[in-house]
């Protein structure tokens, strides 16, 4: 046997993970945590679909009555909820950052690995506590944005909106666990010799995205914990009567909000970023013009909220400001652009599905972003404010810009993840149905939106000359179903059916294409040696790995290791012992959950009982040390 | 196997083994904490403003307004723990048991006794004035009992300390007394700039 299998065994034996569902229970591997985000995000993908076709269905014509005002109300915000909360930031960040970020900068797990487990088992208590409300007949239905007085206790009494707030805090706990632990992952579990200015464009827009969450969430928090106590306690944050401001409630949201829409697209850049180097052969121009932007476009994000509430009469310099900021940001998402098509202009573009999925996302993201250059300009905001022309905007961004890359980035990395090749002509099918389905969708809203038709309104009388635009959306919607559909098809068919893909099917340019697909428990055998941001096509770096892992040098095989590298100069700081499978992140999530329950129930005590529980949990979490020399 | 003296980074696998270079990742985690935190702590404190400004009488007329002389003498108390505390960090680093439960304890008996006096003197206001009065006693609560969960929680961290050093000490160890440490240096930071703004509604 030579010495590569020998190093390859002895690693394989020491990362061995349990069998069965035990082994996925206890798991703190970063791509099984990875896989388990991208089930769950897919199935609240799915019921956040189904609330949009139901919604869709209910404005097909005029005068319908399919659904009652009330099951409408909870659709249209739950669906909100569940898109943005429980879709696609754990999609981009959990699933698609959990599984490539240590691939791509060449570690063998995240920093905290059971903190990143204790994410997911929060992420999936705090979703089905959403869930459970809507089959409870509880469903929060004021508005994803839960503007208060419409949101408070006189207006709207009971479990709803304590729900909204519960969820959102616990929803955010996952989100804060996350981001912090890709911070630290980042800066210190690179591959050694992977300076700050070798990172892939991935990495530095996850960067980009955790930052963003773990400054803006805390808006967030502060708000809905102000609400929950407004209405269960009897405090005036929001009661103007006595002191309070309504407008408070507002701030907040959007010093949240805003970033949040950054949040939202910037790992969908990240994606992006990775497809178009692949299918391009060729360097992303402007690195690190685009990765400046990637940060400042979230860092301007925290400067522009203001402009979500031009209706409310603030003072005419707040609102100068606010537009002002809002033009800002145009430079760094125009810049991003440009670079991206100037690659496809002086690369060799093969359109294969998902760089298809990314010119229709860069299509579909200057549409949504010329829409939102016109709201900065204040009267015309103040026209359209809550009409559909603003739900045909965020819809372009959100589902163009974020969702597109999404459903690029599941066909792209697919041979990676199972080791087999997608159907590409099914693959193109689906992106057609997409992109006309979505663009049959969302492009009528705009007029709709222009002729006054208002957002969230339940149904609409015959003879305002809506009717045709609205069939028009509605079919859009089952278009797109049926694209998804086409989607999750091909890759199932595939799962089953598909050519082996071998590690590097389209010649990618980061280090996951430098392993064998699916990757081995550790990641990487020998720890690799990378002098640039396309790893993979230092061809004298890759064959010295081999050489290496040979001679068995720098395989780091005395147990479960990984290297940490200094912040910036990627310099090798330190060999790390890494923790193993354990039963604490799902008990603790299992702690929480019952906390936010009881407190949804207004047992206050019970809550105090099971925090005390969480507490004991961690302390047992804590006392299992991992083995130093 | 031997350590092989195959470089990567500039430095070598043997290197890197013997002598740690860098932050730890520990410490890397509660900077992650602390930012999250602070920024909570940011946003109640942008709200008590924000609500300060757009009323006309702050304190509204009616309720009392802040003792001054007691809480600054009490955070200048609390502060003082920062010493001990990082006098156990230094200690556990350098391997020395006792002193690190030592400084470990005289920090906890000063966090207790804060901690004690804050909850007496709190359920002493909630006679005069309560939360439900008005949003100026909202704010003004909300912040306070934060505080004081931080307190409470720092409280917890150096009694899970303590108990996990009664079997000696581990670089794991020595390595969360220094997190612990860290936590404390903002948590009195913290109550500086909280007890600073509850103050404000004095002057």
């Amino acid at each position: 046997m030579s010495a590569a299998t020998l190093v390859e065994s002895r690693l394989e034996r020491m990362w061995q993970p349990r069998p069965g569902v035990l082994g996925w229970l206890l798991t703190t591997d970063h791509k099984r945590v990875g896989l388990l985000y991208f089930w769950t995000t897919l199935a609240l993908f799915g019921a956040g679909g189904v609330e949009a076709l139901l919604i869709r269905t209910q404005l097909i014509r005029p005068d319908n009555h399919l659904v009652s005002p009330a099951t409408y109300d909870e659709l249209f915000t739950v669906h909100g909820i569940t898109m943005i909360f429980f879709f696609i930031i754990p999609m981009t960040t959990g699933a698609f950052g959990n599984y490539l970020l240590p691939l791509m900068i060449g570690a063998r797990d995240m920093a905290f690995p059971r903190m990143n487990a204790l994410s997911y088992w929060i992420f999936l208590g705090s979703a089905i506590f959403l869930y459970a409300s809507l089959f409870g007949g509880m469903a929060p239905n004021a508005g994803w944005f839960d503007y208060v007085p419409l949101a408070n206790g006189k207006y709207d009494p009971g479990a709803p909106i304590d729900f909204y707030c519960l969820a959102i805090i616990f929803n955010g706990i996952s989100s804060t666990l996350t981001a912090g632990q890709f911070i630290v992952t980042i800066f210190k579990m690179r591959a050694p010799g992977m300076s700050f200015n070798r990172m892939p464009l991935f990495c530095f827009a996850m960067l980009a995205a955790s930052f963003g969450l773990l400054f803006a969430l805390p808006a967030l928090s502060a708000d809905t914990i102000f609400l929950f106590l407004d209405r269960n306690v009897g405090t005036h944050f929001f009661d103007v009567a006595h002191g309070g401001s309504t407008l408070l409630w507002q701030h907040l949201f959007w010093i949240f909000g805003h970033p949040e829409v950054y949040i939202l697209i910037v790992p969908a850049f990240g994606i992006a970023t990775e497809i178009i180097p692949a299918f391009t052969q060729r360097r992303v121009v402007a690195f690190p013009l685009v990765a400046i932007a990637e940060l400042l476009v979230v860092f301007i994000g925290f400067g522009v909220w203001a402009h979500h509430m031009f209706a409310t009469g603030m003072p005419t310099v707040q609102v100068v400001f606010f537009s002002a900021a809002t033009a800002v940001v145009v430079i760094p998402s125009t810049i991003q652009v440009f670079a991206w098509c100037m690659t496809f202009v002086t690369g060799t573009a093969e359109f294969r599905t998902p760089l298809l999925f990314i010119a229709g996302f860069i299509f579909m993201f200057v549409a949504g972003g010329l829409t939102g250059i016109m709201f900065l300009a204040v009267p015309f905001d103040q026209q359209v404010t809550d009409t559909y022309f603003v739900v045909a905007h965020f819809h372009y961004i959100i589902f163009g810009a974020a969702v597109f890359p999404i459903f690029g980035g599941m066909y792209f990395w697919f041979p990676k993840v199972t080791g087999k090749l997608y159907f590409e002509r099914p693959g193109q099918i689906s992106f057609w149905l997409l992109f006309l389905g979505t663009n049959l969708l969302f492009f009528p809203m705009h007029i709709v939106g222009l002729e006054g038709m208002t957002r969230r309104v339940y149904t609409y009388p015959s003879g305002l000359g809506w009717g045709a635009e609205n069939l028009a959306e509605t079919i859009g919607a089952y278009l797109t179903a049926a694209g998804i559909l086409a989607l999750l098809g091909n890759l199932v068919w595939s799962f089953f059916r598909g050519e082996p893909a071998g590690p590097d099917p389209w010649h990618g340019a980061t280090l996951e294409w430098t392993i064998p697909s699916p990757p081995p428990e550790y990641n990487f055998a020998v720890i690799p040696k990378v002098s640039s941001a396309y790893a993979n096509w230092d061809e004298e770096d890759r064959a010295e790995d081999r050489r290496k892992l040979a001679a068995a040098q720098l395989v780091l095989d005395r147990g479960h290791e990984a290297p940490v590298a200094s912040p910036v100069d990627g310099w090798f700081a330190d060999v790390m012992q890494m923790p193993h499978d354990s039963p604490h992140p799902p008990l603790l999530a299992l702690a929480l959950s019952l906390v936010f329950t009881a407190l949804v129930l207004h047992k206050f005590v019970l809550a105090g009982v099971f925090v005390v529980a969480c507490m004991v949990v961690l302390a047992a979490w804590h006392s299992q040390e991992p083995e130093f020399e | 196997m031997s350590v092989s003296d195959y470089v990567a980074g500039g430095r070598s696998e043997r290197a890197a083994r013997e002598r740690r270079r860098g932050v730890s990742v520990g410490a890397w985690g509660i900077a992650m904490v602390i930012a999250s935190e602070a920024t909570l702590f940011g946003t109640f404190i942008g709200s008590y403003f924000y609500l300060r400004f757009h009323t006309v009488h702050w304190p509204p007329l009616g309720t009392p307004k802040p003792e001054v002389a007691i809480p600054l003498v009490m955070v200048a108390v609390l502060t003082t723990t920062s010493l001990p505390m990082q006098k156990a960090a230094w200690a556990a680093a350098a391997g020395r048991l006792w002193r690190t439960r030592l400084w470990l304890c005289s920090a906890l008996v000063v966090q207790l006794g804060y901690l004690a006096y804050e909850l007496r003197d709190l359920v002493a206001q909630l006679q005069v004035s309560t939360p439900q009065d008005n949003a100026y006693a909202s704010i003004y609560y909300v912040l306070l009992v934060a505080d004081h969960a931080h307190v409470a929680f720092g409280i917890v961290l150096v009694l899970w300390l303590l108990w996990r050093l009664r079997s000696g000490l581990t670089a794991y160890r020595a390595n969360a007394t220094q997190v612990a440490a860290f936590y404390w240096h903002a948590v009195n930071l913290l109550t500086w700039i909280v007890i600073g703004t509850l103050l404000s509604a004095a002057a």
